[in-house]
């Protein structure tokens, strides 16, 4: 396995854990009103102890497979702001307090054999370490170093982990086929899962982030298939119906969601993930689409046609209890629940063009987060902070990154078209 | 006997149908019949029927209903992809277009699946099953388009099942606004996309 060559090797530092409550309770109220400044230097790129002979280091391959993620990822975190370092001075607690840095993270990088070592101390304005990691990846695998590292940063503020080991599948017809892909959450290490060399489309993660289903016309027919993250394992879940579109994992049990038809009535369907026990959990002649789960498991959205044009409603799980979701404007679909279940995403069309809608289900209110072009298929980052979608507003459907508030808009892929994508359930 | 003659009868009327205003272009009065030598290659290099053009179709003038049938043998394409380019362009198989989010069948598309459910029914097309394709334009969503054209692609199957065709020999796919027939982002092209496409099949 080339991917466990990431070994990660946690420095437990001995005087680690009696600091890190400090800082928790210290930073977590500033926390609360403000950003906490860090000052990220650049890399050491020296062996702690000296070597016999110490293997060159990349400084380029550094900075772009792993500084530059990294800073980035603490700059997107919300929760720090880095402070800018003059040129030609050494970094010491008297600069930080000069600069106003509550925080200075140093990094050291180096080579042993192909691989690189990189150490981290997160220090404080007193000097006390409040963090010590040390990781050993081989190059190409910088860029996870440096999300995981990212994410320990933004653990030891606020306790709880940052999105930036989480990925996004989508799909991809870079290769000529719909085929679906996966990428990390700043749209590096784009990677193909399927290869049905046919239609393949509409990827959901499992809770655990091991599998995901989707639909796939390899058989010429419309299918459900579950693949693990890897593009091993994959199975095709035979319904008995067709469509099998829109298949989503419940967040706490073994069932799928999915989208199946009989006769030319699409409805709401659940079966287990080894094709066993399928329910039926609309009734209505009308066109039912698109279900996705509530994160405790225990109610649907999904897109109906009942009222005469397509909108959202939510039910339970059990198919009773439904209720109209949204009455603004004639075309709405794609509804997702946020990840404390008190929103909901969806599209909506807005003077024709679709928009990214967010709806508050407590009180009742929602709102546009426009952008140029169709946008569409929106998905939560597991932090509930982000929003990924597909957008044409190049001219082709391209895969994006945003705030829920809309700011911070990342395009994350170029390479022929993009859509559907479907943000990992857990942050790691 | 009769029986078989009934079938004769009516695939000749249906070629003759379908291949009238062809003929008149030609200004040529006689029946055009097609013999066992001829190939695909030599199909009439005359632009069929636009497949929205969905309208009544010319019918026959009386002296050609009234001549002597002959037995007429028609080589179709061997190859399936050629078979399914020269139906439509013959105008044997029609597609049934759609309005916007709709999966009811108009008179147009009623009309064009009447004329593909005869064929499918005549000789030369009993021995052929049928996949129908539901298709949607772009200005809907995808998944909610994948369910509608399912339904597109249903109420093409039940139409063509009422009018004589073996449910058992029908397929159904939707492909949504996945596939569209006309890449452009305007009207007209919105309207090719909003169909159920026959295919036939093995």
């Amino acid at each position: 396995m080339k991917t466990s060559l990431l070994l990660l090797a946690t420095l437990a530092l001995a005087p680690l854990a009696a600091a890190q409550t400090d800082i928790n309770t210290t930073l977590n109220a500033n926390q609360a009103a403000q950003v906490v400044r860090i000052a990220v230097p650049f890399p050491e790129l020296v062996p702690p102890s000296a070597p016999v002979a110490p293997e060159p280091v990349n400084s380029e391959e550094v900075r772009n497979g792993f500084f530059g993620p990294l800073t980035r990822d603490i700059a997107y975190s919300g929760i720090f702001a880095i402070a800018p370092l003059p040129p030609s001075v050494p970094v010491n607690t008297e600069l930080l307090k000069r600069i106003n840095a509550q925080l200075l993270l140093r990094l050291n990088v180096w080579k042993e054999g192909d691989d690189y070592v990189v150490e981290a101390r997160l220090v404080d304005q007193a000097g006390s370490t409040q963090l010590g990691k040390r990781y050993r990846s081989p190059a190409p695998a910088l860029g996870r170093t440096a999300h995981m590292l990212a994410n320990e940063l933004v653990r030891t503020l606020n306790g709880r982990p940052g999105v930036f080991l989480s990925q996004i599948a989508f799909a991809s017809n870079r290769t000529g086929n719909w085929e679906i892909w996966l990428m990390d959450w700043d749209g590096s290490n784009q990677r193909r899962i399927t290869f049905h060399n046919a239609l393949s489309i509409l990827p959901s993660w499992s809770p655990d982030n091991e599998r995901m289903v989707y639909t796939s016309f390899a058989r010429g027919t419309s299918d459900m298939y579950i693949i693990n993250r890897r593009g091993g394992g994959r199975m095709r879940i035979n319904s008995g119906l067709a469509l099998n579109t829109s298949a989503t994992f419940s967040p706490v049990g073994d069932d799928i969601a999915f989208v199946g038809s009989v006769h030319g009535n699409p409805d709401i369907y659940l079966i287990k993930d080894d094709g066993s026990n399928i329910r039926r959990l609309t009734t209505t002649g009308s066109v039912e689409s698109t279900p996705e789960w509530s994160p405790n498991g225990r109610q649907i959205a999904f897109t109906s046609g009942r009222s005469g044009t397509p909108q959202i409603y939510v039910m339970d799980a059990e198919g009773t209890n439904v209720r109209r979701i949204s009455y603004d404007g004639n075309w709405n679909d794609d509804a997702v629940f946020s990840p404390d279940g008190e929103k909901l995403a969806y599209t909506s069309r807005v003077n024709g063009r679709f928009q990214i809608r967010i709806a508050n289900l407590i009180t009742n209110e929602s709102r546009i987060v426009a952008g140029e072009g169709s946008n569409e298929q929106p998905t939560w980052s597991p932090d509930g902070n982000w929003i990924s979608f597909q957008s044409n507003r190049s001219g082709a459907w391209q895969v994006y990154r945003m705030r829920i508030d809309g700011t911070d808009l990342l395009q994350l892929t170029f390479d022929g078209e993009n859509k559907e994508p479907d943000w990992s359930k857990k942050p790691e | 006997m009769k029986k078989l003659s009934n079938i004769l009868l009516t695939s000749l009327a249906v070629v003759l149908i379908v291949l009238a205003p062809a003929c008149r272009s030609k200004k040529k009065n006689i029946p055009p019949v097609v013999t066992p030598s001829d190939t695909s290659a030599s199909a009439p290099d005359v632009a069929p029927p636009p497949a929205t053009n969905t309208g009544t179709t010319v019918a026959p003038p009386t002296d050609f209903v009234d001549e002597t049938p002959k037995p007429v043998e028609e080589t179709l394409p061997a190859d399936i992809e050629q078979l399914n380019r020269y139906v439509q362009q013959k105008g044997y198989l029609r597609d049934a277009f759609y309005n916007y989010d709709e999966a009811t069948l108009d008179d147009a598309a009623q009309s064009a699946l009447s004329a593909s459910a005869t064929w499918l029914k005549s000789k030369d097309g009993a021995g052929y099953n049928l996949l129908v394709e539901g298709h949607c334009d772009e200005r809907g969503t995808e998944q909610y388009n994948l369910a509608l054209g399912d339904r597109r692609a249903n109420s093409a199957k039940d139409y063509l099942v009422t009018l004589g065709v073996d449910s058992g020999r029908i397929r159904t796919v939707s492909y949504g606004e996945e596939r569209p027939f006309d890449e452009g982002h305007e009207d007209s092209a919105w309207a090719k996309n909003r169909r159920a496409h026959l295919v036939l099949v093995r």
